[in-house]
């Protein structure tokens, strides 16, 4: 028996995010600087929607029901990897936690650097000094690294639940049901022009930003 | 004996050049450039205008590795150079009260090294000899490069001809033309 468990919102910003981030890898690495600096800046809306989405969401995407302290994890990890509640488990919170900050910073990083050549640069460089431009797009190359080992756990664990569990987790993120144990309760969801509302607020923070976030632009 | 070359080229530069566009101010370039392998820009005295003498060095004999490798670090911080100025000239560009004292700098200094540009490429300076991100099709495709390097120098003279006359428009302008000729080559020739 399957049951709705990621909203339509958290399943749009998942493979949004996955797409943006394979776009931006692939133009930065081909020239398009430009498409990248725009992919840049999607991901930033796609965060800051994530933000609010975590406070106003559906119940499996708030940060307030999967976000737990180490001993939850700890507790999670000495039992029979058994998890009663929809959404996130534990241990695959802290995963989640882990690549929104890694992506937060790739996109920080971004926003003030330039490339190599001072042919492009963030929509924010303008806040810094020329060297820090230069130091910052150095981290947003190797800081790439971390995001790609924290991908490469997160098709870890889902082979491996796949594998192991005979849980299709891919599936359940593009259909957004899952089978749950009886008695398990499924998600809650939020209505639908609250999702509007958190799109529409992070538009206008990245438009703010692209605009080189006044009052503080030179 | 250096001096003698030295002096020999200058006399070849100054009979050779009539094509302005190439050049900025011959004379003076050769005094500042560090010619090493004068002997190609002295094969033909009558003709070295700086795309043929380019067009030579980069098909001759392979540089001896000592020369080769002083070679590739003048051409590294020249090119760091190069982006340097080109950042501050863009960053006050960029302000809404651009600081045309820095702009003229950064367009002369950008002027300068374009200019010796043309012997930052000779042959044995390749990813085979030591650590540049200079890659190999640059010597496959030598006519190709040496189009992309004439128009870097001819980008370069005329921001900075646009910086003497002070006038804005024209110095966007050309800025952004000196951005795009720096892109054509790079995103052709270097490596990541």
């Amino acid at each position: 028996m399957k049951a709705p468990v990621w909203d339509l919102p958290v399943r749009l910003f998942h493979w949004l995010l996955a797409g943006l981030i394979g776009f931006s890898w692939w133009s930065v690495k081909f020239h398009h600087t430009d498409w990248h600096i725009w992919s840049g800046i999607a991901i930033l809306t796609l965060l800051v929607f994530r933000l609010l989405w975590g406070i106003f969401g559906g119940s499996t995407a708030r940060f307030s029901s999967f976000v737990r302290g180490p001993r939850a994890v700890r507790e999670y990890l000495r039992g029979d990897g058994s998890w009663r509640v929809a959404g996130h488990t534990p241990l695959g919170a802290l995963s989640v936690v882990a690549m929104l900050v890694a992506v937060a910073i790739q996109v920080g990083l971004g926003l003030v650097a330039t490339d190599p050549d001072g042919l492009y640069e963030g929509p924010l460089a303008q806040l810094v000094s020329l060297d820090a431009t230069d130091t910052a797009r150095d981290i947003h190359e190797y800081w790439f690294y971390v995001l790609l080992a924290l991908i490469v756990m997160h098709l870890g664990a889902i082979v491996y639940y796949r594998l192991v569990r005979g849980q299709k987790l891919t599936k359940g993120m593009l259909t957004g049901r899952l089978a749950l144990d009886p008695g398990v309760a499924p998600m809650r969801s939020a209505r639908w022009w609250v999702a509007l509302l958190c799109l529409a607020a992070a538009f206008a923070v990245a438009r703010w930003v692209v605009a080189g976030a006044p009052p503080f632009s030179p | 004996m250096r001096n003698i070359l030295l002096a020999a080229t200058t006399v070849g530069l100054l009979t050779g050049c009539g094509k302005s566009a190439d050049t900025l101010a011959p004379a003076k370039n050769a005094q500042v450039l560090p010619i090493t392998d004068n002997h190609v820009m002295l094969a033909m005295p009558g003709k070295s205008n700086p795309m043929d003498a380019m067009m030579r060095s980069m098909q001759g004999k392979p540089m001896p590795r000592g020369a080769a490798m002083q070679r590739m670090h003048e051409r590294h911080e020249g090119m760091e150079q190069i982006g340097k100025s080109f950042k501050i000239a863009g960053r006050t560009l960029k302000s809404d009260t651009p600081d045309l004292a820095q702009v003229r700098t950064a367009a002369a200094t950008i002027a300068l090294l374009a200019s010796r540009t043309p012997t930052w490429f000779p042959a044995g300076t390749g990813q085979n000899v030591g650590k540049t991100r200079a890659k190999p099709e640059i010597w496959q495709r030598p006519s190709d490069f040496v189009a992309k390097d004439t128009a870097l120098r001819q980008a370069a003279a005329a921001f900075d001809a646009a910086a003497k006359s002070g006038e804005m428009a024209a110095i966007q302008a050309r800025f952004s033309d000196l951005g795009k000729a720096c892109k054509a080559c790079h995103d052709s020739y270097r490596s990541e």
